[in-house]
């Protein structure tokens, strides 16, 4: 299978669509260009390589659909945050495989973008957009994971040279990655929040070395990425030395509250899926609409309306100039629960399918499994569920601590 | 919201409706019932010929939220549905009702059926969740499926009797009607299903009222009260537990938002109030067990909210709507969604 590519839509050459004009060409292009069996929703569903991710991936860009909001200078597409949505609520539409370098387009580039120099973004954003350098995150550490202040990868500098030791985990897609965006220290550990700066580290670096870790669904995603007097240039430290903390700050920040805004929209997709997989058997067609699971789809509904109105909200406050701060915590709080809410129906329903299984219903358990098994880590990454709470209590709240 | 409308925003009304609100705490219905219309707040809604203010329904939804969040004892969103509903029909009896001279209610639970004779509609049956009835002039019933009638609760054949209803500060009522006869025009058709999602963002709206309060209200009892040596609010069980109603508050208050949109439909308005039903439930249920045994007493009011809650979730008929929602979804939405999605 390869990725065919038509013309870039009409967005795309007429920079003057907006809105339902610009909803149509990205929707147009998306329908005529997403290969069949990159759709997890079809019977002809095969997970897709890595070679064939970025040859997608670098043709949604060419259309679009990625880097809509980055400035032109930086290869981005100069468009508005609304039209993000836009282009995120037609990816969510279709059962589309994950990108594998989102950490580089809504993390490191967002960071960059923020404390890079005019030559770390003119260098490091277009080669994330066209797929030429994949991201991943080194923040979790062994001894640090939710507490992140507590990190032992250590910093030191010589000249314009920074030697980086220590040991990252949870590193998704370090194997697959050029670039690793590095929290390391370079104050002593009881500064905790201070003394900590980012790099961009290459992991084709001497001293580099990444170990796979295969995780509950079976796959080989997760890293460790060990560093052993690993150089980097200073050209390659992202903003001022010690802001490193800041700096992680407004990742997860935004982390938390537009990575992957098109997860209401997909989600949808999900359950319209569900539906018309239980449709074609005789037992599922009944339970969908007895009352017990007739109310369960409902609530499932009602936590998409809701996820919806949290993204568009967040929306509404960057385009008026408001930070997100730590109103991205309410969002990821409530996709990350909602989809295993969801995602443990689906499986009930499922389980009470007709035997021998149908064509529809065999897809669809397939689908949900793997849902079902990924949806576990949703309530981890990204912060677990309980720092969201702890830092809707601390910083939203301000509820007292004291005694 | 970035709503405005006539140079006005639904928040200038806010204040306006707290301070009604405050100002009615003593009054009898009728007296409140005057001075609620005197702040423009009862035809918030309804149209300028009837003496209303003619704006769009968001800006009802702080007036009703600030009306829970002060326990308000007046069918405030009745009468504010009301006033907009009678306009065309009876255009005098919306401005008695907008002006706060005449007092009106709805029955939101069941339906009549009627039958003509002349000039004149007869109805016979039992209708419920009917707040105040027993204390104003006007009902509004359903009718069949999708008409509704304007009964007297005076009038020879209707009886409005108690029910046990959980809100004791808006109490709720049934009405008999035993051939109890009304004129032709105060019969109404095809109006229900427009009556009802409009209560139902409203609904969603006061049921946020009551929700921020209780959370308030918990919020200060974890900060003040103090157990082993600690404020209880240092106790990370208190705070996971506040932070949980925070997110649902902030989920509701996004849903309303999303529902008053110009291109917000029955689903987005039907989310909206069902968001605001489970949520407001678990916020006024979680407070009440932050308070321990202070928020079982008479004095704290956060056991108001959760029964008056309850009574908007009913009026509401949630748990009918959240099944409805769920055979619409798999029969209609996501059929049209995926023949959409084919071409």
């Amino acid at each position: 299978m390869t990725v065919i590519e038509t013309a870039p839509p009409e967005a795309v050459t007429a920079k003057n669509l907006s809105g339902d004009a610009y909803r149509e060409a990205m929707r147009r292009w998306l329908r005529a260009n997403l290969p069949a069996d990159f759709r997890s929703d079809s019977a002809a569903f095969s997970p897709p390589t890595l070679q064939q991710s970025i040859a997608w991936e670098a043709a949604m860009y060419r259309a679009g659909l990625t880097g809509v909001t980055w400035s032109r200078a930086y290869g981005g597409h100069g468009r508005s945050l609304r039209e993000h949505l836009i282009a995120n609520q037609e990816i969510g539409a279709l059962a589309m495989p994950e990108s594998v370098n989102s950490i580089g387009k809504e993390l490191a580039g967002p960071i960059i973008l923020a404390v890079g120099s005019e030559e770390q973004k003119r260098g490091f954003l277009p080669a994330i957009l066209e797929m030429r350098d994949i991201w991943c995150q080194g923040f979790s550490e062994p001894e640090a994971g939710s507490d992140l202040a507590s990190l032992r990868t250590r910093a030191t500098r010589t000249g314009d040279i920074w030697r980086i030791n220590g040991q990252k985990i949870w590193t998704s897609g370090a194997y697959r990655s050029q670039r690793c965006l590095v929290l390391a220290r370079t104050g002593p550990l009881e500064d905790r929040h201070r003394g900590l700066a980012m790099f961009a580290v290459r992991l084709d670096a001497e001293g580099v070395r990444v170990r796979t870790i295969k995780s509950i669904d079976g796959r080989e995603s997760f890293c460790e990425v060990f560093f052993d007097e690993v150089e980097v240039l200073q050209s390659d430290a992202l903003g001022a030395p010690d802001e490193g903390w800041a700096a992680a700050i407004r990742v997860l920040e935004i982390e938390r509250a537009t990575n992957r805004m098109y997860r209401a929209w997909r989600f949808e997709n999900e359950l319209r899926h569900l539906i018309s997989a239980c449709k074609t058997d005789p037992v599922l067609a009944q339970s969908v609409t007895e009352a017990r699971y007739a109310a369960k789809l409902g609530e499932v509904v009602v936590d998409i309306e809701v996820l919806k109105a949290h993204v568009e909200t967040v929306v509404d406050a960057l385009v008026s100039g408001d930070r997100i701060g730590a109103r991205g915590s309410l969002a990821k709080l409530h996709w990350s629960e909602a989809h295993q809410r969801f995602a443990a129906l689906a499986l009930e329903l499922l389980a009470q399918a007709s035997l021998p299984l149908l064509p529809a219903v065999k897809v669809a358990k397939r689908r949900f499994e793997a849902i079902y098994l990924q949806a576990r880590a949703e309530t981890i990454y990204a912060g677990t569920t309980e720092i969201q709470l702890g830092i809707i209590a601390d910083r939203i709240l301000q509820l007292s601590k004291g005694k | 919201m970035a709503l405005t409308s006539k140079g006005l925003r639904p928040a200038d009304f806010a204040a306006t409706s707290e301070r009604a609100v405050a100002a009615c705490s003593d009054l009898g219905l009728q007296e409140q019932a005057s001075l609620l219309a005197n702040d423009g707040l009862l035809g918030v809604i309804a149209h300028e010929d009837v003496g209303g203010l003619d704006l769009p329904l968001a800006f009802a939804t702080p007036v009703v939220a600030a009306a829970n969040a002060g326990l308000l004892r007046f069918p405030l969103l009745e009468t504010i549905l009301l006033g907009d509903l009678l306009r065309q029909s009876l255009p005098r009896m919306a401005e008695a009702i907008v002006r706060g001279e005449v007092l009106a209610t709805i029955a939101w639970q069941g339906s009549v059926v009627a039958e003509r004779e002349g000039n004149s509609v007869v109805l016979n049956g039992c209708v419920a969740r009917a707040p105040c009835a027993a204390e104003v002039d006007y009902a509004l019933v359903r009718v069949g499926a999708e008409a509704a009638a304007l009964i007297p609760t005076d009038a020879k054949g209707v009886v409005a009797e108690e029910s046990a209803g959980l809100d004791l500060t808006l109490p709720e009522h049934g009405i008999r009607l035993v051939n109890a006869a009304i004129p032709d025009d105060s019969i109404f058709d095809d109006v229900w299903a427009r009556l009802r999602s409009d209560a139902n963002v409203l609904r969603a709206a006061a049921i946020f009222g009551s929700a921020e309060a209780c959370l308030s209200l918990a919020q200060e009892h974890a900060s003040t009260r103090r157990q082993f040596g600690h404020a209880l609010s240092y106790n990370q069980a208190i705070r996971h537990a506040l932070a949980r109603q925070k997110l649902g508050l902030e989920g509701m208050r996004h849903a309303i938002t999303r529902s008053l949109d110009a291109t917000a439909g029955v689903l987005e308005r039907d989310a909206a109030f069902l968001a605001a039903s489970a949520y407001g439930t678990s916020i006024s249920e979680g407070a009440l067990q932050i308070h321990g045994g202070m928020g079982f007493t008479w004095d704290v009011p956060v056991h108001r909210h959760l029964r008056r809650i309850r009574s908007l979730q009913a009026q509401g008929d949630a748990s009918g709507l959240i099944a409805a929602l769920g055979r619409r979804y798999v029969a209609e939405i996501a059929p049209a969604a995926e023949a959409a999605a084919a071409q």
